[in-house]
């Protein structure tokens, strides 16, 4: 025999002044990456001397793509309530699968399609394990990252002449052209990848899903969420963005380095947390990721062009990691009040 | 009852707790005296476990006075509770499972940096109080997961008495145990009173209260409305106060405003069932429970705390097994299908609404609209697109029909008030079109307006042929709303009472084990 206990029943709407600026709050903060996006710019036009041009900002461009692709399926894991540990190590093996296959002169096609369908397999063990040995996708993902570089430093071993395709080359560099469009490929995949991400969480049902099991995974399974699907498809995602990085990185140096995906272990992460999708899962987008990653392609360079070492912009992102995080956390709070 | 007071070991009086809007203690009194075995009763949510958790210094009371021998104190905390002399056994069974017996009798008592006890004291200590109550033969260094769920009780019990004390409170401690275990703890609490020991303890059985207590205290939501001596109480006498005959304000009000589904219509039909419940055991030792729900029923179940009536909600829909028996959906051609599992049986047509809001059914982030259409998407997608316009149309007609209050569809369902969101997690399956919908007490902390707006819902629902069962811990809901009653009581169904001809006495009497038609008490 129990009491009735106190529920959390008693939360109502209200409009008292206190509670239109704690909205009005809650917007600021929702809103400050999209902020910060054009005030870094505009910091970077002022402290760098002869910034505005097309090849710097093209280059930006191209450093916040390769972060913002290997981001986007981080995005998903973390809005389905996992993460993806395994992004740097899948970069590197593709990146090795890629100039190591044609060196040997293998059609590209085929090195692609083998890569992406190596990348879904990984994906899915990291998923499927990880909801059947009922462990957090991160034990799973990191797991998988171990044996994923295992493979790639193996295979590379010894491996010093690789080859790539020009057209790769051509597409990470920042004079590069997409036909006679004069922007190089990765920007275009990169705008091309977002809007289809972005559509995929608005409008499709599995994209629903992915929020709904990462908000209550319990209540998911009661609503008849199909979890192991959402999750393996989130995964997938996540391997897949990380093998085309890791072709695109091929191209950026056309030699076999296993290692090359390493920095992304923390900046995918650093991206999503920036752009305001919250680690407990069931908040946040792809549209918010796209300013993160852009935001921290902003600061590393703000931060080169006036002459900060490599220590010092990885401070500088600790920090705007501890003080937006814990900007959008209050912002929860305040949500729960109203 | 002032010559009482001198002689009393706990005098509790003006005693008030409220949690938010609901208000659990309402100047509760309470006298306990040495050599005393007094017994605490009253219905789900009268007040009794916030009494003892006030009384163990687990909770502060809002107001009212604790007079312990003569002294007047303020309980701050489970430790000052603990050296006034008061040990509490509580309902949920407290234990570590990797930590062996003995550590888990010992639990608490240690100090910072050494061990309260010496090896040799603590283990003569333990093996007393597990003899005291019948449980010699226990390994000590065995880990307490091993335990049966009797023993593990037991083991807590020992936790207490282990202690110094003059007053043990038992919160609903037997109810593992079986006869003999009984009897034996029994015995130690009759040998305790006999050296000027106190005892306070609450059970769901009646045979207990009046064969162990000498006096006896009923709580009626939260105020005390009788103490009387065992031998000058009766069965009939306790459960009419519990249940407030006399009073009886709340339920009439309520069924005055809000009249009664009619009966006679659905009776008369003789609508088809669509649910079977054949020799279905929640429990080993249980009775088997067989029944049949028709569409358009609204079937309530009633029952104290853990009398296996949520287990029962939870085997018909699949989310757990019974440990015998099936639960048969019946379609309209006389085809029947075994529920098997919660996603075999949505497929069926049954649909379920858990207990708990916020843990099993919102998704807090997600807007309102997203938690709406969760469970539509299954049938509005298209090659995995969504056919939004069609979700955002049902979820209009639902907003309409069940006058939910809310800002805007697109806000998160957080900032909602409990009721609306209950609605909002009820529109989610009611777009499903349910053949069965299973709710489990749907309107815990639901205001009244809102609660009115639900019964309407829920019986609009049953005159469209929905098959409703529907659990709740509040007796008087379950008379206004449902159309039969079906009570447990220890793993088994014990009464089904039509209620146009129940009282809430009669639910209690069954609650009780004590149903009338089957002759007094279960053993």
């Amino acid at each position: 025999m129990t009491d009735s206990s106190p529920s959390a029943a008693n939360v109502r709407s209200g409009s008292t002044l206190e509670n239109v600026t704690a909205v009005v709050a809650a917007n600021f903060t929702n809103a400050l990456p999209y902020i910060l996006v054009p005030v870094l710019f505009i910091l970077s036009l002022i402290f760098i001397p002869g910034y505005f041009s097309k090849l710097s900002i093209i280059s930006l461009l191209i450093l916040a793509s390769l972060l913002g692709l290997a981001s986007l399926g981080q995005t998903m894991t973390i809005i389905a309530g996992g993460i993806d540990l395994s992004i740097p190590a899948v970069i590197g093996l593709s990146d090795i699968i890629v100039t190591q296959l044609y060196y040997k002169h293998w059609p590209l096609p085929v090195i692609l399609l083998a890569i992406a369908g190596l990348a879904i397999v990984i994906g899915t063990i990291s998923a499927v394990s990880s909801v059947l040995l009922h462990v957090h996708s991160l034990i799973t993902s990191f797991g998988m990252s171990l044996v994923v570089s295992g493979v790639a430093l193996e295979w590379s071993n010894g491996a010093v002449n690789g080859a790539v395709p020009g057209w790769l080359t051509n597409s990470v560099s920042a004079i590069g052209h997409t036909g006679p469009i004069p922007i190089p490929a990765i920007i275009i995949v990169w705008a091309v990848a977002a809007v289809l991400a972005v559509a995929f969480q608005r409008l499709t049902r599995v994209g629903r899903e992915t929020y709904a099991l990462g908000a209550n995974p319990v209540a998911a399974r009661l609503a008849n969420v199909r979890s192991t699907w959402t999750l393996v498809v989130a995964f997938s995602i996540s391997a897949l963005c990380a093998a085309m990085v890791g072709v695109f990185f091929a191209g950026y140096s056309g030699i076999p380095d296993p290692t090359v995906g390493v920095p992304y272990f923390f900046l995918t992460i650093t991206a999503v947390l920036i752009g305001g999708t919250s680690l407990l899962g069931g908040r946040g987008g792809y549209q918010r990721t796209v300013m993160g990653a852009l935001i921290v392609a902003e600061l590393t360079t703000l931060l080169v062009g006036v002459g900060f070492n490599a220590s010092f912009q990885e401070l500088a992102l600790g920090i705007l990691v501890i003080a937006l995080t814990s900007t959008y956390g209050r912002e929860l709070k305040v949500a729960a009040k109203i | 009852m002032s010559s009482v007071d001198e002689a009393s070991r706990l005098v509790i009086e003006g005693l008030s707790r409220s949690f938010g809007e609901t208000r659990a203690l309402n100047s509760a009194t309470l006298r306990v005296c040495p050599s005393e075995i007094h017994s605490l009763v009253g219905e789900n949510g009268s007040g009794k476990s916030t009494l003892i958790k006030i009384l163990s210094g687990v909770l502060r009371p809002d107001s009212g006075t604790l007079i312990w021998e003569g002294e007047v104190k303020q309980l701050t905390s489970p430790r000052s509770a603990q050296g006034m002399g008061v040990a509490t056994v509580f309902q949920e069974t407290l234990i570590v499972p990797e930590m062996t017996v003995r550590d888990n009798i010992y639990l608490g008592t240690d100090r910072l940096f050494r061990y309260g006890h010496r090896k040799g004291e603590e283990i003569a200590g333990a093996r007393q109080a597990l003899t005291d109550l019948g449980l010699d033969g226990l390994d000590l260094d065995q880990p307490m997961w091993t335990l049966s769920l009797a023993e593990r009780q037991l083991t807590t019990v020992a936790r207490a008495i282990i202690r110094p004390w003059r007053l043990l409170v038992l919160d609903e401690a037997t109810s593992a145990l079986d006869a003999q275990q009984r009897d034996r703890l029994f015995d130690y609490l009759r040998l305790a009173r006999s050296q000027g020991k106190s005892i306070l303890f609450t059970s769901h059985r009646m045979d207990e209260v009046l064969g162990l207590a000498d006096r006896i205290t009923v709580l009626r939501q939260g105020a005390t409305v009788a103490t009387m001596g065992a031998s000058e109480a009766s069965r009939r006498g306790i459960l009419g106060h519990m249940s407030g005959r006399e009073a009886h304000a709340d339920a009439d009000v309520v069924a005055e405003t809000t009249p009664r589904h009619n009966g006679e219509q659905q009776h008369s039909s003789q609508p088809r069932p669509v649910l079977r419940v054949e020799e279905l055991t929640l429990r080993a030792a249980a009775k088997p429970i067989s029944v049949d729900v028709r569409a358009g029923e609204i079937l309530g179940l009633a029952g104290l705390e853990g009398q296996g009536q949520v287990g029962f909600v939870e085997c018909l829909c699949g989310l757990r097994r019974p440990v015998d028996g099936r639960v048969l959906a019946l379609g309209d051609g006389g085809q029947s299908h075994t529920v098997r599992s919660y996603r075999g049986a949505n497929r069926l047509g049954i649909r379920y609404v858990p207990r708990d809001r916020r843990y099993e059914g919102l998704f807090g982030p997600l807007s309102v609209f997203d938690n709406f259409a969760i469970t539509l998407w299954s049938d509005l997608s298209r090659f995995g697109l969504l056919k939004r316009r069609q979700a955002r149309k049902s979820f209009a007609a639902f907003a309409a029909s069940s006058r939910l209050v809310s800002a805007s569809p697109r806000r998160p369902i957080s900032i909602l008030s409990g009721g609306n969101q209950q609605k909002v997690l009820l529109g989610r399956w009611i777009a499903m079109r349910p053949r069965v919908l299973v709710v489990n007490d749907p309107l815990r902390g639901v205001d009244h307006n809102t609660k009115e707006e639900l019964y309407g819902l829920f019986r609009r629902l049953a005159d469209d042929g929905v098959a409703i069962i529907f659990l709740s811990t509040e007796i008087a809901e379950l008379l206004t709303l449902t159309d039969q009653i079906a009570v447990f009581h220890e793993g088994s169904l014990v009464a089904v009472l039509p209620t146009e001809m129940s009282s809430d006495t009669d639910v209690v009497a069954a609650m009780f084990g004590d149903d009338k038609r089957h002759g007094g008490a279960d053993d």
